[in-house]
């Protein structure tokens, strides 16, 4: 087939459309990680759960399924300060192996728990501005595509904003660079892990929201292949660096859709482990992590 | 050489092996004993798993050894006619040699790549065996696999059972002896200190090399076991419970112990089994993931440290009075 500009610019485009998602999954682990040192491997699980919360308040509701951000967001806070009190902090630096086999158990709990109350049928659910498009530049885009990019922006500026502006982003950052300094200057450093694993659980809960908004299909077991990526997309940007993620997502949303446009379809969700191997064998850190790490 | 320590420690294995020599004969349960042949399966899985776990390395996507240990041996039994005793070994050299792969990327790196990593590989190579293979594979149907004794023999599940036993036995053997070598004292030594292992003369990079491959061979060939066993393979092989199930073992039973994945497997089989049969499905899984966490945290040695920490509460209580 020909690359021309006609299809490159919709195909660019589209990739940073499908990155969004993940590009908010891989945010929030890094910021868990970058604070406690751990990695929530249960992550894509709350992308399921934010799912489900968003599902259910619709059917209530009848809200517009985009204002019940508001919905998801603070719920998967709390979840998260829930998981982070009852299951991380017992075991927090007792050995890596712990702290990783922990999120299985978290696994098995939340996709179950969720499989009793939701039935474990797929589910899907339309936006209602579904067959909006606008024109841009000769292009047609739906308005969701949009939507969703302009809020993933807003996220992540709302979160930099928030490291860099308010003295309780400063007290994250300053646990995250140092966490024996912090608590000598008088941070709760424990209280820092339970504010970033909110935070981390909040975005996951968005992402989740949008992974529903976007028309895509949902079911308690659905949480991890889009954990996958965004791992894919940690270890890509480097672990622990949030510009690295955003980086590493907008790359891999245009190779997975320039691999459905060239190779084909099937090669969509490995296309994101190829990248991932040959960054591990030439650069072992990732593209922009430092190489102390 | 010394394989075991003391002489309870042996009386102990020694009971435990004539019950499970004797207890099929015993019993004559059909049903108990396909249990059972799960049961030496898993442990054989979560062994290898565990061996893992000696150079401080964990794995969250074995299945994907297990899987295409099962898929290599099918294929090749298939068309080669060979007896599934004989391609048991070509899939676990399948997923060894798929295990040095990953292996060689991923272990200069932190613990978190590779539980990343292999969490991952599991998941797409399902992906890739259910699209892009299924001309061979079989799809989502999967395929048939020839079963390790014809069912045409009387009492072929008490040979299968046999046979299983004494790999699983041999197997438990061989990890002993490499642990109680020169390399399991370079495991060790990875494990508490890394850095302070190369300053001894240890290359790291070697031995955890070295425990990827065996752990991934043993899971593999468990796979291939289990497949010849049911007699037919699906994509499912790859699921995530595959590869959470050795871990759930091995945490309950303990830590890089070669007891702990025996003893875990047949506890929380048991306990499993009789969570099915009240009628519990999604809750079930619940219930064993509340139990890891629990484990995890108040028990992380796990089973195989019960004694050892009830003694120690009955002496402080002792103390005190």
């Amino acid at each position: 087939m020909d690359l021309n500009p006609e299809i490159i610019v919709p195909v660019l485009f589209w990739g940073l459309y499908a990155g969004c998602i993940y590009i908010l999954l891989a945010t929030g682990l890094n910021l868990i990680f970058g604070v406690m040192k751990v990695v929530n491997f249960a992550h894509g699980q709350l992308l399921m759960i934010g799912a489900y919360v968003t599902f259910t308040f619709f059917v209530i509701s009848g809200f517009n399924p985009y204002v019940l951000l508001a919905a998801s967001i603070p719920i998967l806070i709390l979840v998260g300060v829930t998981i982070e009190r009852l299951c991380f902090r017992p075991i927090l630096g007792t050995g890596k192996l712990n702290e990783i086999f922990i999120s299985i158990g978290l696994i098995y709990i939340l996709e179950n728990a969720a499989a009793i109350i939701w039935t474990d049928e797929w589910r899907v659910l339309h936006s209602p501005y579904e067959s909006i498009t606008i024109m841009i530049g000769g292009m047609k885009i739906p308005l969701d595509y949009l939507i969703i990019i302009a809020t993933t922006a807003g996220i992540l500026i709302g979160l930099y904003i928030f490291l860099r502006r308010t003295s309780l982003g400063h007290a994250i950052r300053a646990t995250s660079q140092n966490r024996k300094g912090a608590m000598l200057v008088g941070i709760n450093v424990e209280k820092m892990d339970m504010i970033s694993f909110g935070i981390g659980a909040g975005i996951a809960g968005a992402a989740g929201t949008l992974w529903v908004v976007s028309g895509q299909v949902f079911n308690p077991y659905m949480g991890s292949i889009p954990a996958v990526k965004a791992f894919a997309i940690v270890i890509i940007g480097g672990l622990g660096s949030i510009p690295g993620a955003i980086a590493a997502g907008l790359l891999l949303g245009i190779a997975e859709n320039i691999t459905i446009f060239t190779i084909g379809g099937a090669w969509k969700d490995a296309v994101a482990f190829i990248i991932l191997i040959v960054v591990l064998i030439f650069r072992p850190t990732g593209l922009f992590g430092e190489s102390g790490e | 050489m010394e394989i075991v320590k003391n002489r309870t420690t042996l009386l102990v294995i020694l009971v435990t092996l004539l019950c499970a020599i004797l207890f099929p004969i015993v019993s004559g349960n059909v049903y108990l004993l396909t249990v059972l042949i799960i049961m030496l399966i898993f442990i054989i899985f979560s062994s290898a798993w565990n061996f893992l776990t000696y150079t401080g390395q964990g794995s969250l996507g074995h299945a994907a050894f297990f899987g295409i240990g099962g898929y290599v041996s099918t294929l090749i039994a298939v068309k080669s006619g060979l007896s599934p005793y004989l391609t048991i070994f070509f899939g676990g050299a399948a997923a060894a040699f798929i295990g040095l792969f990953i292996g060689v990327i991923c272990v200069r790196l932190k613990e978190w790549f590779l539980a990343m990593v292999t969490f991952g590989f599991a998941i797409i190579i399902q992906v890739l065996v259910v699209s892009q293979f299924a001309s061979t594979t079989g799809g989502w149907d999967g395929v048939a696999a020839p079963p390790l004794i014809s069912s045409s023999i009387p009492n072929y599940l008490l040979y299968e059972y046999y046979s299983i036993l004494l790999i699983a036995v041999l197997i438990l053997i061989l990890f002993r002896i490499i642990l109680n070598s020169r390399i399991g004292l370079a495991f060790s030594a990875i494990r508490e200190n890394e850095l302070e292992a190369r300053a001894a003369g240890i290359d790291p990079v070697r031995y955890k090399l070295f425990a990827f491959m065996v752990s991934a061979y043993f899971a593999g060939l468990a796979g291939a076991l289990e497949i010849h066993y049911l007699g037919y393979i699906t994509p499912e092989i790859f699921g995530v419970d595959i590869s959470f199930w050795p871990i759930i073992y091995s945490i309950s039973g303990g830590l890089g112990t070669l007891a702990g994945p025996v003893i875990g497997t047949v506890v929380i089989t048991l306990i499993w089994d009789s969570l099915q049969s009240m009628g519990l499905t999604y809750a079930r899984f619940i219930i064993i993931g509340v139990l890891l966490i629990l484990i995890i945290i108040f028990l992380p040695k796990g089973i195989v440290s019960l004694p050892e920490k009830i003694r120690s509460i009955i002496d402080a209580r002792k103390r005190r009075i």
